[in-house]
C-alpha cells in the first residue's frame, strides 16, 4: 500500500467539531414518531408567515437579465450598493456613514471571517466575548490565533453586560469587544443608557467595539434598537450587518462591514488598511445582486417590517407564557427582540437527565422537538429555544416540551403538579 | 490623546501588499491621453464579444421569484447543484463523480480559500508553479504553509520540470498545484504530460490539486484533459468554476470536487477536514445555486464553440503581432485559457529597468495596461491577456510595439 504524505489539520477540526458534534447527536436522535418541530434554527424563512418582499426578487432578476453586472466586482463592493448600505444605516446615526465606511461581505458570516483576522492576529492578542453568544466568534477566532476571554451577561439584568467581568478581563493586550446587539441567543433589546456606558467602558480600556447588528430592528418591546455607531464619538466601533432577518433573505448570504469612526482611528492605528488587504484576497457577493441592493434597501416598506414585527411578538409572548407552565423551565428574560431566547433548566427538579446536551437529546427522541442545547452558545444547563416559526408550531413545540418536562419531572414535583 | 492598544495585522498585509502594490502604481501611473487598453486582466466580460447564455439569467430569475430558496444553504451546496456539477465532470471522468464528490464554493477564489488551510499541518509545504497565479502564495501564507516553487518550461510548451518538482519534494510535502490550461502561459498540457505528472505526484505520496478554472478553453491542438482522468494514479482536488466558459465571473460561482477512486481522502481525514471547515464558511446564495443546474445542463455547445473561435482568433492575432516585436520574446504560441506570458529581451531595450518599470512607462506613455511578470513569479516578463475584441488587440499591440521601438537600444533602432 502506498504511502501518502498528507493528512487533515487537526487544528481545523478541534473548535468547530464541538458545536458540529453536538448538533450532530442531536441530528441522530431525532425520531421520525411525530412531525419533527425545530425550535433550534434561526432561520427565519422556516416561518411560513414570513416571506420576502417581492422587491427584492424584481430587483435581482432585472440585475441579471441586464447583462450588464457579469463581471468581476470592485474589492470592497459595487458603489451604489455602499452608498445604498450607507445612507440606510445613516438614517439611525448622528454620524452619516459614507460609501468608503462601507464594504460588501458575503453574509454575516463573512464579515466575521474578515474582521477578527485582519485585525487581530498579532501575537498574544485577545478578544472579549459574550457569553451567552454565538459560536462562529471562537471558532473564528481560535483559527486565526486569537485568545478569547468571556465577558458575562446577567440573565437577572436582562441580559446586559457584565461590566466589572468586562474591565476585569481586559489587559494591554486586549484589542477589542464583541457585542451582539440585539442579542443571540438571549432575545434582548440592550438600552440606550447600558450601550453608552459598555462605548465609554472600551473607550477607558482603549479598544473598540464590534457590535453584531444582525438583528437589527427586530425589537418589538419597550426597548428601541439602538444602533452602537450612536456611540461612535466615544469610541470606534465596527458594526456588522446583513440583508438575513430583517429582509427573510438568508439564503442570499449578503451583509456588510460598516466603520462608524468619526475621529479616524481606525485609519490612524492601521485597522482600516487592514480590512482593506484583507478584502482584496477574498471572494465576494455577486456582482447582480450587489447591484439589487439600492432598490432593496430604498424600496422595501415599513408595513413589510412591521407587519413581520408583529408576527415575531406574537410567537414571542405566546412562548414566554407557555413557558411560565413549566416549573422545571426558567426564562428569566422575557424576549423583546431577535429570534431566540434562553432558557434555565432546574436540573434540581428533573430527575434521569444528566445536563443540557442530555436534555436535548432525550427530547429530540421522546418528542420529536428539537432545541439546542446552551452549551453550544456557552451556558451549559441552559436551553437557546427559538421562536421564529409560526404560532402554531410554537404552541405544539411547547405542548411537547411540557409533557416531556413532566414526564421527567421529580416525584415530588409530579404529585403537586 | 488616548491611547488605543488594537492596530492591524501586520503579518497580513505583507503577502497580499506585493501583488497589489505592484497594480496600484501602475493603476496610479496610467495616462488619460488615449483611451486605455487592458491586456492586464483576464475578465471575460472584457470583450464586448463575449455574453453570457441567457439561460443564465433566466435560471437565476426563477429560482429567486420562487421564493422557495431565501433559506440559508446546505452547508456543502444544494443537492441539485451538487448533483449536476457531478455529472458535468463525470461527461469527461473514467470515474464517475457523485453529488457527494462536490462542494460548491463562492468562486474558485473561495476553492482555494478552503482546501490550503485543509491539509496546512505544522511544517507542511506545498509546490506551486513558476509562474503561477499568486492567491496561492498569498493564502499558504496565511495559513502557515510553506511554499516551494517549482518550474514551467517555457521552451518545452511551458509544461512541468519534473526533475525540479522532484527535488523539492520532501517529507513535509503534502500536495502540488497545476493550473490547467494555464493562467498565466496560455499553454494547455497533454495527455502525457499530465499522466507523467501523476505519476511523479503517486511516487511522491503527494495529491495533486488542478486548477481548471479555464477547463476546456482549449482552441489548439492539444484538446483540454481534466486531471481526474488519472485520479486511479493519485487523488486529484479539481477546483472549477463558472467565470470563464460561461462568461460569468460576477456570479461567483465554483466548486471543489474530490477525484479519489480508492478513497484515500476518506482514509487520511483530508475529506473529513474540507467538510468542519465548510461548516463554518460563507456560501453562494442559495437561489444561484437552485440555477446551476439549468446553467450546466442547457447550455448548448454552440455557446461554448462560438466563444472560443472569438478567443483563438484574438490569441493568434496577439501572437502574430509580438512576431513583428523584437525585443519581446513569445516562447509558446497561446492555445488555452486567457493569457500568455512573454519575455522582455532587457539587451534590446534602453532606460528600463525591468518589467516593472516597462509596465509603468508603458502605462505613462501609451494608457496601455500589461502585468509585470513578476507578480506571477517571474521577473522580466510580461503577461499578457487575449480576452479583448481583435480591435483592442490591434489598438494595444500597435501601442505596444510603438513604446518597444522608442525604447530600443540604439543599434536596433536603425536596423528596424
Amino acid at each position: 500500500m502506498e504511502k501518502w504524505k498528507f493528512q487533515g489539520n487537526q487544528g481545523l477540526k478541534s473548535s468547530a467539531v464541538s458545536v458540529r458534534g453536538v448538533f450532530n447527536v442531536l441530528m441522530q436522535s431525532i425520531s421520525k414518531e411525530k412531525e419533527v418541530v425545530h425550535l433550534c434554527r434561526v432561520d427565519p424563512t422556516d416561518n411560513p408567515l414570513f416571506s420576502a418582499d417581492p422587491v427584492a426578487a424584481h430587483a435581482v432578476s432585472t440585475a441579471a437579465h441586464s447583462g450588464n453586472f457579469n463581471g468581476y466586482p470592485p474589492t470592497f463592493g459595487l458603489p451604489q450598493a455602499r452608498r445604498a448600505i450607507a445612507e440606510y444605516l445613516s438614517r439611525d446615526l448622528p454620524n452619516k456613514l459614507s460609501a468608503e465606511d462601507v464594504y460588501v461581505t458575503v453574509g454575516a458570516t463573512q464579515a466575521i471571517e474578515i474582521i477578527l483576522p485582519s485585525v487581530f492576529a498579532t501575537p498574544g492578542a485577545n478578544i472579549l466575548l459574550p457569553r451567552p453568544g454565538f459560536p462562529q466568534y471562537e471558532t473564528r477566532a481560535a483559527l486565526c490565533g486569537l485568545e478569547v476571554r468571556h465577558f458575562d451577561l446577567l440573565p437577572n439584568s436582562s441580559w446586559e453586560v457584565d461590566i466589572d467581568s468586562l474591565e476585569a478581563l481586559a489587559d494591554d493586550k486586549t484589542m477589542a469587544m464583541v457585542l451582539i446587539s440585539p442579542s443571540n441567543p438571549c432575545g434582548n433589546v440592550f438600552t440606550y443608557q447600558h450601550l453608552k456606558r459598555v462605548a465609554e467602558t472600551a473607550r477607558k480600556l482603549g479598544i473598540f467595539v464590534i457590535s453584531d447588528e444582525v438583528y437589527a430592528h427586530i425589537a418589538f418591546g419597550s426597548n428601541p434598537f439602538v444602533p452602537m455607531g450612536v456611540f461612535s464619538s466615544i469610541v470606534p466601533v465596527i458594526t456588522l450587518g446583513s440583508i438575513s432577518k430583517r429582509w427573510i433573505l438568508p439564503g442570499w448570504r449578503f451583509g456588510w462591514i460598516a466603520t462608524c469612526d468619526p475621529h479616524g482611528i481606525f485609519q490612524k492605528t492601521g485597522i482600516a488598511a487592514n480590512i482593506e488587504s484583507y478584502m482584496e484576497i477574498t471572494n465576494d457577493p455577486p456582482t447582480f445582486m450587489q447591484a439589487a441592493i439600492p432598490e432593496i434597501l430604498e424600496r422595501t416598506n415599513d408595513e413589510f417590517y412591521s407587519k413581520n414585527l408583529d408576527i415575531t411578538r406574537e410567537a414571542a409572548n405566546a412562548l414566554y407564557e407557555r413557558f411560565k407552565e413549566i416549573p422545571s423551565l426558567i426564562c428569566p428574560h422575557k424576549p423583546d427582540g431577535a429570534m431566540a431566547v434562553m432558557v434555565q433548566i432546574n436540573l434540581s427538579q428533573i430527575e434521569g437527565i444528566a445536563d443540557d446536551v442530555d436534555f436535548c437529546v432525550k427530547l429530540a427522541k421522546e418528542e420529536s422537538l428539537l432545541i439546542l442545547p446552551g452549551v453550544i452558545v456557552g451556558l451549559k444547563n441552559w436551553l437557546r429555544v427559538s421562536f421564529g416559526l409560526e404560532r402554531s408550531a410554537i404552541e405544539e413545540g411547547l405542548n411537547r416540551l411540557k409533557a416531556f418536562c413532566l414526564r421527567h419531572a421529580k416525584m415530588s414535583q409530579q404529585i403537586s403538579a
